[in-house]
């Protein structure tokens, strides 16, 4: 069953992940008339954890049910990446994360830190550009929103920066 | 029920694409922006194009949805929040080595350090929530 192999198994090429990612934006336009996009819903998880907040973006028609259409969204990612890492036979948990813990020996948790510290901003900076690599730079840009080109201009730009001075002052430049 | 249904099925197909595409792995992001393996940055540049055409194609189709209903295209504002943002976020990309959309695929897959950057991740909006709450321009979507 060299085909299953392919699919569940071995890395799918490039071309396959870009095509059916791009896939999604027309297809959740012409099914469900819904903008292909994932951070607004990390609002919904922020009031999952303070539901009584009174802030007022919190509370604003997009949270009104913390259980609507952006949950659901992000439960079926979490569960596709489950499915995937459990039909390719990997393990069920990994404690590790690539090159950076492969080439530092700090405690653990240092590392949870350090991976809360780019959640906190990847969180706040997608709400403050008004969105993510989803909405902006594929959704955004496939529908050719000058909004999502600058913003996606300065993601790669800041990422590129930031990764360099990593991997000179932090990972000793592997 | 059944929309929501949808939506979770939807997200299931981009969380699988994610996850066999390599999307979910830290080092793929790492070796995208340190120029030494551009894969993910086919990735995007083919989701964009397939994206744009089938776009296209819906608008030239007269831009409704299946049910015949016109399409809510979204369009985000212009304005210089895009900038700082992009800022801030091109710096938590670089250092959790995931997006908003790929932590969570990490999450489904097991990797422990992506629930701290998805925990960041609700607490980075909760902080936007309480900066939004005195700045109103903030509010950029």
């Amino acid at each position: 069953m060299k085909i299953l192999q392919l699919i569940f198994v071995e890395p799918w090429p490039w071309w396959i992940g870009g095509i059916i990612i791009g896939l999604l934006v027309p297809a959740m336009y012409y099914f469900l008339n819904t903008a292909l996009g994932v951070s607004t819903g990390y609002g919904n998880i922020a009031k999952l954890i303070f539901p009584k907040t009174k802030l007022k973006w919190l509370n604003s028609d997009k949270f009104k049910d913390i259980f609507n259409w952006r949950f659901f969204f992000i439960l079926g990612i979490i569960i596709g990446g489950f499915i995937s890492a459990r039909l390719s036979g990997g393990r069920l948990l990994i404690i590790d994360m690539g090159i950076f813990t492969q080439s530092l020996n700090w405690p653990y948790i240092a590392y949870m830190g350090w991976f809360l510290l780019g959640g906190i901003l990847l969180g706040l900076g997608s709400r403050i550009a008004g969105g993510c690599t989803s909405g902006h730079s594929i959704h955004g840009i496939a529908n050719l929103h000058p909004s999502s080109m600058l913003s996606t201009f300065f993601f790669l730009l800041l990422g590129a920066i930031t990764v360099n001075l990593i991997r000179i002052f932090i990972l000793g430049g592997v | 029920m059944k929309k929501k249904i949808a939506f979770l099925c939807f997200g299931i197909i981009f969380g699988f694409t994610l996850s066999r595409v390599g999307a979910s792995e830290y080092d793929l992001i790492y070796t995208m922006f340190t120029a030494e393996n551009l894969k993910l940055a086919l990735v995007i540049l083919t989701a964009i194009i397939i994206g744009a055409v089938g776009m296209r194609l819906l608008i030239l189709n007269g831009g409704k949805d299946y049910k015949g209903k016109s399409l809510e295209i979204k369009k985000k504002p212009l304005n210089k929040y895009n900038v700082y943002g992009g800022i801030i976020f091109g710096i938590g990309w670089a250092i959790s080595g995931a997006c908003p959309g790929t932590v969570l695929a990490q999450v489904g897959e097991g990797k422990l350090l992506g629930l701290f950057t998805m925990a960041g991740l609700a607490l980075g909006t909760y902080i936007y929530a309480l900066i939004a709450e005195k700045n109103h321009n903030i509010v950029s979507d």
